[in-house]
Formats: structure tokens, sequence, C-alpha cells
């Protein structure tokens, strides 16, 4: 069982439910770490204190803040905590909203919720919370703060449990402005839109996330085990980026015969 | 004008179309420096050997993956880069589904799309033809050492790729054990809950919410730097409810 990230309470009017957080995500990717050339002995990265050119223990580490005068203002964890008391240990539920109106460019990273604690209180307020979220079919918009951010938050009941889903704040989605697009004369025809459109129908399928999987973790297991027996790795040549076609009809319509003669 | 992160090709079927990727997100948090407590001095990350706990220098540093125990796998930059295949410039749509059926969950950064100088005219009908037929395109996409999968919808007038988690990534919520309870929730208690959530219902609308730490943050950097001191602030108790149907009842009394 992995450690918990966050344990507060989520607050639900009056009702208030201990909670830990969990971590949705697991890490697939394989890992190097740097190593010493001539030994190949693990290289570990210490604190040094710059002025003293002497190693520092972590407790003796802060956070600085560097003003625009070129001041450091030292602030300890513990004062850290004292800017938002409140909800360092409490997720105050605000809202209930409709998933479908969040755009997914706000969705960040999502963890799983358990009841804090086995007491008969605890779990059944949980309960509770899964239950008339799975019923309504809505989330739950609530904000608290981890280590030193802010997040907002969406909690949903899925496999009978909370899921909490960190949001991007809507100033941390950048404005498309100045995104190089079309001009009015790259306008497609109109028998050019149908034709794409039929050619999306033609490889139109539902969302199946099994069928996809890291082909690139693949490869690089495979050569790990090709180095590892001494082998040499062949570094394929990139290919030539396919040019912009001359005739997009063209290629719509031999898109689109090459599917069905499949 | 935004700085574009990767330039490429998105192939669907013999119809290609040239763009630029820029990033469509940023994070806004207040950062901090890791600092020497009693001085406010610089710490240096050094990369000491574990072995002789001496200091290496960079060009002494290579990779490597531990194959088992204490065995190590050496691996140059260019050998890891050729797991991204030979074709790693282009962005291949394979098929097309509902966007509406995608989990929160999946979905990890967004990235806006440009066009390049050339082939302007398939972006624009790649982004008509994704308007009309109401679906978003999947495929795959290497960036950075890294293969995901991407989404692609229409964005207003931009073009957009969502990067995805794959399916074995994601933890089942079901595999956490919830502890046992003598009484389950009552119908009573679910109503009254389900009424509380009626009388929150909102539409979302993400500029209704500010990041409030932020400004909190910066406040508190300013007293300190005026030599004020801080104080911590008093425990709370938070007790859970163990009454839920009289936390309940006077939830609603008060909404």
């Amino acid at each position: 069982m992995p450690r918990s990230l966050w344990t507060g309470s989520l607050s639900f009017g009056l009702v208030s439910v201990p909670v830990a957080m969990y971590s949705g995500v697991v890490d697939t990717d394989l890992h190097f770490r740097q190593l010493h050339a001539k030994d190949h002995a693990p290289v570990e990265i210490h604190r040094y204190c710059a002025e003293e050119d002497e190693e520092v223990p972590y407790e003796e580490i802060a956070n600085g803040y560097e003003t625009d005068d070129g001041d450091m203002v030292i602030l300890t964890d513990a004062e850290l905590a004292t800017a938002a008391p409140r909800k360092t240990r409490t997720v105050d539920i605000e809202a209930f909203v409709d998933i479908d109106d969040v755009d997914p460019i706000h969705f960040d990273h999502p963890y799983v919720l358990v009841p804090g604690g086995d007491s008969e209180g605890a779990v059944r307020a949980y309960r509770l919370l899964v239950e008339v979220m799975d019923r309504t079919e809505r989330a739950a918009l609530g904000r608290f703060v981890m280590r030193t951010k802010e997040y907002l938050v969406l909690i949903r009941a899925r496999s009978g449990r909370l899921t909490l889903t960190t949001l991007l704040w809507h100033d941390e989605v950048r404005p498309a402005k100045g995104i190089p697009t079309p001009t009015k004369r790259d306008k497609p025809a109109r028998k050019e839109v149908d034709q794409a459109v039929a050619l999306i129908e033609a490889l139109a399928c539902p969302w199946d996330p099994d069928r996809y999987e890291d082909a690139y973790q693949k490869r690089l297991k495979k050569i790990v085990q090709q180095k590892r027996k001494g082998k040499t790795v062949e570094v394929p040549e990139a290919e030539k980026e396919p040019s912009p076609v001359p005739d997009l009809m063209a290629a719509l319509e031999q898109t689109l015969a090459d599917i069905k003669s499949r | 004008m935004p700085r574009s992160i990767w330039n490429g090709t998105i192939a669907f079927g013999l119809v290609t179309v040239p763009i630029k990727v820029y990033s469509a997100t940023e994070s806004k948090t207040v950062h901090f420096r890791e600092v020497h407590a009693k001085d406010g001095s610089r710490i240096e990350h050094r990369r000491i050997c574990s072995k002789d706990g001496k200091e290496v220098d960079y060009d002494d540093v290579v990779k490597g993956y531990e194959a088992s125990r204490g065995k190590w796998v050496e691996l140059t930059d260019d050998e890891i880069a050729a797991a991204a295949g030979s074709q790693s410039r282009r962005l291949d749509i394979d098929h097309f589904v509902p966007a509406d059926e995608i989990d929160p969950d999946y979905y990890e950064r967004t990235y806006y799309l440009g066009t390049q100088d050339k082939g302007k005219d398939a972006y624009a009908l790649l982004h008509a033809a994704l308007e009309k037929s109401g679906r978003a395109g999947v495929g795959r996409w290497i960036f950075h050492n890294r293969e995901r999968t991407v989404v692609l919808r229409t964005l207003g007038d931009v073009l957009a790729i969502h990067t995805m988690r794959f399916a074995d990534e994601l933890v089942d919520p079901g595999e956490f054990e919830l502890g046992r309870v003598r009484r389950k929730p009552s119908e009573r208690e679910i109503k009254m809950a389900a009424s509380l959530v009626d009388g929150l219902h909102t539409e979302f609308d993400p500029s209704d919410y500010e990041d409030s730490y932020r400004e909190a943050v910066l406040e508190l950097v300013e007293r300190k730097a005026q030599g004020k001191n801080i104080e911590p602030p008093e425990e709370v108790e938070t007790e859970s409810a163990d009454d839920l149907l009289a936390a309940l009842e006077a939830s609603l009394a008060k909404a």
C-alpha cells in the first residue's frame, strides 16, 4: 500500500468526512539513473550551502522568496502553513457541477480518496457521499491546499469510491491568441469538408483506452535488453517528414478508397 | 508571439497537415527557492558519487538502467532516443471517437496546434471536418522521449491536442478497501444529502474561481520582509460527524 499524499477532511454543509488521498496514477515508465562513468556507482544529489561550501541537512532548508529588490525573504514550512490554515486541512465543497461542463483543458491530476480511519462515523459519511454523487451523477467542486499550492478540485464517485481530480485555474490556461491559424483564403470547399467528414466516419469507433499501449516504452525495454547482451543498438535514421499534399481532394478520395478496400 | 515547442506533421490517411505545437497551459504557483534557513544563502544541488563520496563532474555522468540489483546497463542519449523509431516527426491519427466517452482521468496536458507556412488549407479542412463530425481524433505522439496517446479536437479557431494517460497507468479506485459499517446510510439520509447537492448545483464557469492562496502567500512574504512575527494558527479539531442525520438536517436548515 502506498503512502497517502494528504490527509484531511471533506466538508459538505455541516457534514465532515475525514479522508486520505492517494495518487490515481502509477508510474510505468522505465527510469534511468545517473551513474559515475568510471565504475557505474550511482550518483546522488546532495544539498550544499553555496556560502559555506558545506552539506546542509534537510531540516535546515527553508523556502526563499526573492523580492523585486533582490532581497531574500525566508519562510519555514510552518510559517507557510499559516497562509491558509483551514484549506491545508479541509476540502470545502462549494458547489456541485455537471462534469460535461468542465472543458478537459482544465483536468490536471487524478487522485483516489479513501475514508480517513475505520470509525463507523467516518466510513458512513464517506459512503453517503459516494451514494449521493452516484445517484445525482454530479461532481463536487472544492478547493484545498497541498504543499505550497492551492488546488481547485472535482470530486466524483467511481467504482464505489471517491476520486479527486485537480483542475487548472482559469488563468493557468493560456489564451490561444497569437497561435497561427489559416486565413479566409484557406477556407475549404464544401465538397472537401463532406469528403473529410466521410473519412472521419469511416475511421469512427468508440473510445477504448485499452487498445492503446506505450510502444515507446516497449521499444526502450528491448533496447535495454539488447544492450545488456552486449549488442549494439541501431539508431534508426529519421524518416523525412511528409510534405504537404498538393491536391487535398485527391488525397481524401484515395484514402477513402484505401479504407474501403481493406 | 508564443514560441512553438515542436514542429511536425499530422497524418491521417494520405492527408498531411503541417503543424507547430504550443503549450496551452502554464503553472501560476508562487515559486520558492531552497535556501539555508539560518541565513538565506543559496542551496546548490551537487552530484556526489555514492561510492567515493566525491563530487562528480557532469562530463563523468552516464545514464544507467538497473537490470538487476547493482547491475547497471549503460545507455547513451542516442540509444534512448532510438526508441522513438523513425517516425518521430509524425503525429498519426488512427481513428475518431466521441470525446464525451473519455473519462477525465485520462487527460494529462493540453497543447495548441498552429499552422506552418505551408499546408494551411489542410489545417482549415481538418478543423472544419472535426467541427462538423463532432468527433475527436485519436493518435500517437512522441515528444521528449515519451510516447503519448493524443486526442485531437477543435478549441475555438484552433486545433488542440490533449496528451492522454495509458490505461495501465491509472489506478482502479475499486482496489482501495473500504472499512465495514454496521449501518449503511439510510434512504432518508441519502435523500437529504441529494437535496443539499441540488441546492448547491451550479453551471461550471472557471472564471468564478480565483486562486486566493497565491495572494495569501505573497502577503505572508510581505509581512515577513517587514520583520513581523508569523504566529502559527491554533489547531482546530476537525470532528467527524457521528450523527450524520443531525448534521444533514442542520445543513439543510442553513441552506
